[in-house]
């Protein structure tokens, strides 16, 4: 039996009563779609959150009061967000390892120009901070260490503060209420958008110095820096000049459970954004087989049905000269066909859909991008053809097992 | 025949047994007969005589339960599924009561189908083999009709030319007239005829005698076992003597 004889005798088959065949490979299409489909949002917005975090920079850490990590901690220490003090920035500032330290402070307090008013995050803090968060201008200026040394009042706002306070009018050079107090706004950041989970766009920025004297703070509530050449040996050095100076005893296991202060760093985000992407994945995985499995037993239903139902074909078949084998492969082929069918359907129905998808999240998320996951398309197919070969094993062995008279008999 | 060459068929002391669970139902009796090649044979006898299973094992459809079957000398028994797979796609083929045509397929999709299991018949050949298959059936006319949409005398032409397509030594006929009205049996016996007339053995399964007087030799089947084994040319006698009676 030649392979186009195969190959057009089990296409027949399948075309012969085409809606059920359609109904029989919706099992395979789920299960194959939703794999696309999952990994492929799942790609999607790992490439945000990624993409929020290279914004930052891979050489880019934040340290934080208290200690409320995902290790938890001692939970007595979980009150001590005054535990960072400016001082720690100035002493971290004399370490080589580390670069641009900028102290963070959050100034409480909502935003008015003239009867416009908006609710920012007022973040204080050196011009350091604007190299470490990769955060420039689209008008006028950031402000710089003159603006530090004299306190001054100004301000650089976020894209969505100028439109809220100005509409579409320049902001550079206006007068913006704070807090009691009159800033002038001497520059205007570039949409950013959210990074790490913080969106840049709806933040005022205005001297560490000026927020300390508003607030009259001697610590902080994160600092920012970078490590200047090594990360590795700039993340042990800081954490060990900020365990000296607080007098902390690490306990002799390593853990940070005395700590009062968390380090943070990009590249620990990126490790537990993979950590769980890969459970992610693995869970819409084993989703999807279940789903498969669903699906080739609907496969393996239809095809005994077929199988009884063509029994006398069969014989006739079997009458004619086929041999066992050439009947075990042609109905093995049908039902390889179903899955590989089905299962390319699933795969371009999940393309289709991942991008219709994209399509609407990127009205309300603009970083959120169209994205398959191409690992996903081999296993899916693989899965699909192993399913049809795994569930078509048992009609075909009955038909092949089929005595030719027997069957020619049946009615 | 040369002298020492082994009948096309041979059996020797053949029963045969049906088994449901543990009950034993004896078909077939010490059936002990040899059929040349170009022979035109009629098996004949009432419903349940076992001229049918008779023909299914020696069509090797069926397996005999115990004695001998020989073809071209060699025994049945020693053959593997692949073998008598391979003997019922070279050698052998049927046409049945009931046409057993592949309903959505047309005349030429049915004529075809023993040449796709043939083992020796290249794809190159196919196509000239199935058109002169069903010229010889004078259904040329039909060829891309579907067998769902002919005649029960046009059905049966297009499984004799099935039938042929691969030039089989046998040909066994399971109450080919069976389904057919008179002029359509008539054209279908003929046919068979014509193809005896050019060397092919005839194996004939029926309970009609005026169908069983086509063939050259009756085998008479009664409750199992061969009564009575005439060739034509006695049968004619008889007949004819019974006329002038």
């Amino acid at each position: 039996m030649l392979l186009s004889d195969l190959l057009s005798t089990a296409s027949k088959g399948i075309t012969v009563n085409r809606m059920r065949s359609l109904l029989t490979m919706l099992g395979i299409i789920i299960g194959v779609g939703s794999i696309v489909l999952m990994t492929g949002v799942g790609k999607s917005i790992e490439n945000v959150i990624l993409g929020q975090i290279d914004f930052m920079g891979p050489k880019t850490m934040a340290i934080f009061p208290g200690n409320k990590g995902p290790e938890g901690g001692n939970p007595a220490l979980r009150s001590d967000f005054d535990s960072l003090t400016l001082d720690d920035a100035e002493a971290l500032s004399s370490l080589t390892t580390v670069k641009n330290i900028a102290p963070v402070i959050f100034v409480p307090g909502s935003a008015q120009y003239g009867r416009e008013k908006t609710d920012p995050r007022i973040v204080g803090s050196s011009p350091e901070y604007y190299l470490n968060q990769n955060i420039s201008v689209s008008e006028g200026r950031l402000h710089d260490a003159k603006d530090e040394e004299s306190s001054s009042a100004v301000a650089v706002i976020g894209s969505e503060i100028s439109e809220d306070l100005f509409y579409n009018q320049s902001a550079v050079g206006k007068r913006i209420e704070m807090g009691g107090r009159k800033f002038t706004v001497i520059g205007v950041l570039n949409p950013v958008g959210t990074v790490f989970f913080q969106n840049i766009d709806d933040r005022i920025l205005i001297p560490l110095s000026t927020a300390v004297s508003i607030t009259n703070r001697s610590f902080a509530d994160m600092f920012t820096l970078q490590a200047a050449n090594d990360f590795e040996i700039a993340f042990a050095d800081v954490r060990a000049l900020l365990r000296q100076r607080h007098g902390i005893v690490p306990p002799p296991d390593g853990s940070i459970d005395n700590d009062d202060f968390l380090v943070r760093s990009a590249a620990q985000a990126e490790e537990i954004l993979g950590t769980v992407s890969l459970s992610l994945t693995v869970f819409i995985t084993m989703i999807a087989g279940i789903s498969l499995f669903v699906g080739g037993i609907g496969i393996m239903n239809i095809m005994i049905v077929s199988v009884t139902e063509r029994t006398k074909e069969i014989g006739l078949r079997k009458a004619v000269g086929a041999t066992r084998k050439n009947i075990l492969v042609q109905i093995m082929t049908e039902s390889v066909f179903l899955t590989v069918i089905g299962g390319l359907i699933g795969i371009l129905a999940g393309i289709g859909l991942s991008f219709i998808i994209a399509k609407i999240a990127e009205k309300f998320l603009p970083e959120y991008g169209f994205a398959i996951n191409i690992g996903a398309i081999p296993l899916a197919a693989v899965m699909a053809a192993a399913t049809g070969i795994t569930f078509g094993v048992y009609p075909a062995k009955r038909a092949a097992d089929l005595s030719p008279i027997e069957a020619l008999r049946y009615e | 025949m040369p002298s020492g060459t082994p009948p096309l068929i041979e059996t020797k002391k053949l029963f045969k047994s049906y088994f449901n669970e543990e009950v034993e139902t004896p078909v077939l009796f010490d059936i002990n007969l040899a059929i040349n090649s170009g022979e035109f044979v009629a098996i004949m006898g009432p419903s349940g005589s076992g001229k049918s299973t008779l023909m299914h094992i020696l069509g090797f459809l069926d397996h005999h339960t115990k004695g001998e079957y020989f073809f071209h000398g060699k025994p049945a028994k020693k053959m593997d599924e692949d073998e008598l797979a391979f003997v019922r796609a070279t050698r052998v083929s049927f046409v049945f009561q009931a046409f057993n045509l592949l309903p959505r397929a047309t005349v030429f999709e049915n004529v075809l189908l023993p040449l796709i299991y043939h083992p020796t018949i290249p794809a190159s050949e196919r196509h000239e083999r199935v058109t002169s298959a069903i010229e010889a059936v004078g259904m040329s006319d039909r060829t891309h009709f579907l067998s769902s949409q002919l005649s029960g005398g046009q059905k049966q032409r297009a499984a004799i030319a099935r039938a042929l397509v691969t030039e089989p030594e046998v040909i066994f006929a399971d109450e080919p007239t069976g389904n057919l009205d008179s002029h359509s049996g008539i054209q279908v016996m003929s046919a068979l005829q014509k193809l005896n007339n050019s060397g092919r053995t005839i194996i004939l399964v029926t309970h009609e005698k005026s169908t069983a007087e086509h063939a050259k030799r009756i085998i008479e089947l009664f409750d199992g076992r061969i009564t009575r084994d005439t060739t034509g040319f006695e049968m004619r006698k008889a007949r004819d003597g019974s006329i002038q009676k």
